[in-house]
């Protein structure tokens, strides 16, 4: 019975089903951004590991079967901007211009407040990659020196806020443009700000999509680059 | 619905296979993604096939971070001296992120797009964009 608790079968359906029962919620109370799957499977998760003296390398051995779709789910990020191909040619030279200032912006600002604080470098290398999608910042996080771990979290951190504050900052800024809003929701804000981009304009969502693919070009070009100089 | 998924975990293994033999400090997952572009430049065409497959990999692409979210059970440590720090600027960083972004997007909109025949007509959008704006 023990050996259960060790199962890659017990902790997928637990992982699977907790995930599930957040999900239901979050979809029946319109997908309010406070109520993320992944902001409250995670606690919950955590506790049941916890309960049970589960170390994590065992449930992350035992997880590897989700883990591992990140992969072919950031490479496939090149449909959607494949699809988009002639407005994105069309538009170029403001895309390159927001998408460095963006990029460049996301890593300054979250790099540098934490240098301020007087963090330590795996520190740093976790939050640097923080405006790109999941799977790629762990991977940056963990080419740099940093917690692949620590970076999902911040990673979800700012995808929810992101999601949560876009609207009336924008609005504040009177910016009304669905793709000057969405794209610029996607850089900073990765797949969850997509999500909350394709609920308000499918324009905004289009250019979200776009913004969160490229993002994740540029940052990890970007700092790949910055680990070679310094 | 192979074929397609062959096809992303090609490009994704040469994608990690350029990643150490190069060294290139690009994610093999992030490099793959800039080869199934490159592809599907070459073939000019994205199968049914794909589209689904990428599709139905990016609606459940939540789900993916959980296990790696649940790592930070062993961050305890590191959290409780540096939360506050990695939470502020997390935070600063995602409005400054937004703002600077559609601030210069706005600007090159302007300055470089001449014709721009992806504008939304001002009167069109007006009613929808207030209720939106919510």
């Amino acid at each position: 019975m023990t050996g259960l608790l060790t199962d890659t079968l017990f902790w997928l359906t637990v992982t699977l089903g907790v995930f599930e029962a957040f999900d239901t919620l979050s979809r029946r109370c319109g997908r309010h951004p406070l109520l993320h799957p992944v902001l409250w499977s995670t606690p919950v998760l955590i506790g049941l590991l916890a309960a049970t003296g589960t170390p994590y390398a065992t449930y992350s051995a035992a997880t590897f079967p989700i883990s591992f779709l990140l992969g072919p789910a950031v490479v496939g990020l090149a449909v959607p901007v494949w699809q988009q191909r002639e407005r994105i040619a069309r538009m170029a030279v403001p895309i390159a211009l927001a998408l460095g200032a963006g990029a460049v912006t996301s890593i300054v600002c979250g790099a540098g407040i934490v240098w301020l604080f007087g963090a330590p470098v795996e520190i740093i290398a976790s939050i640097a990659p923080r405006a790109t999608t999941t799977p790629v910042a762990m991977a940056i996080a963990g080419q740099l020196g940093g917690v692949p771990a620590l970076a999902a979290s911040v990673v979800l951190i700012s995808g929810v806020l992101g999601a949560m504050i876009a609207t009336p900052l924008l609005n504040l800024l009177a910016l009304r443009d669905y793709r000057t809003r969405g794209f610029a929701l996607g850089v900073s804000s990765h797949g969850i700000g997509a999500a909350r981009a394709f609920q308000v304009d499918a324009t905004a969502g289009a250019f979200a999509s776009l913004g969160m693919a490229l993002n994740a070009i540029a940052t990890a070009s970007l700092l790949s680059i910055l680990a070679i100089l310094l | 619905m192979l074929p397609a998924i062959f096809l992303l975990l090609a490009c994704q293994l040469a994608g990690e296979a350029i990643h150490r033999l190069t060294g290139l400090a690009l994610p093999g997952s992030v490099i793959g993604m800039v080869l199934l572009l490159g592809w599907l430049a070459l073939v000019r065409r994205e199968t049914p096939r794909l589209v689904a497959v990428t599709g139905w990999l990016t609606a459940h692409l939540a789900v993916m971070f959980v296990p790696a979210a649940v790592g930070l059970i062993d961050e305890g440590p590191v959290l409780s001296r540096y939360g506050a720090a990695l939470l502020s600027a997390t935070l600063v960083s995602t409005v400054m992120t937004i703002v600077v972004t559609a601030l210069v997007f706005r600007w090159a909109l302007v300055r470089f797009v001449a014709v721009d025949p992806d504008a939304p007509s001002p009167t069109a959008k007006q009613g929808s964009s207030e209720e939106a704006a919510r």
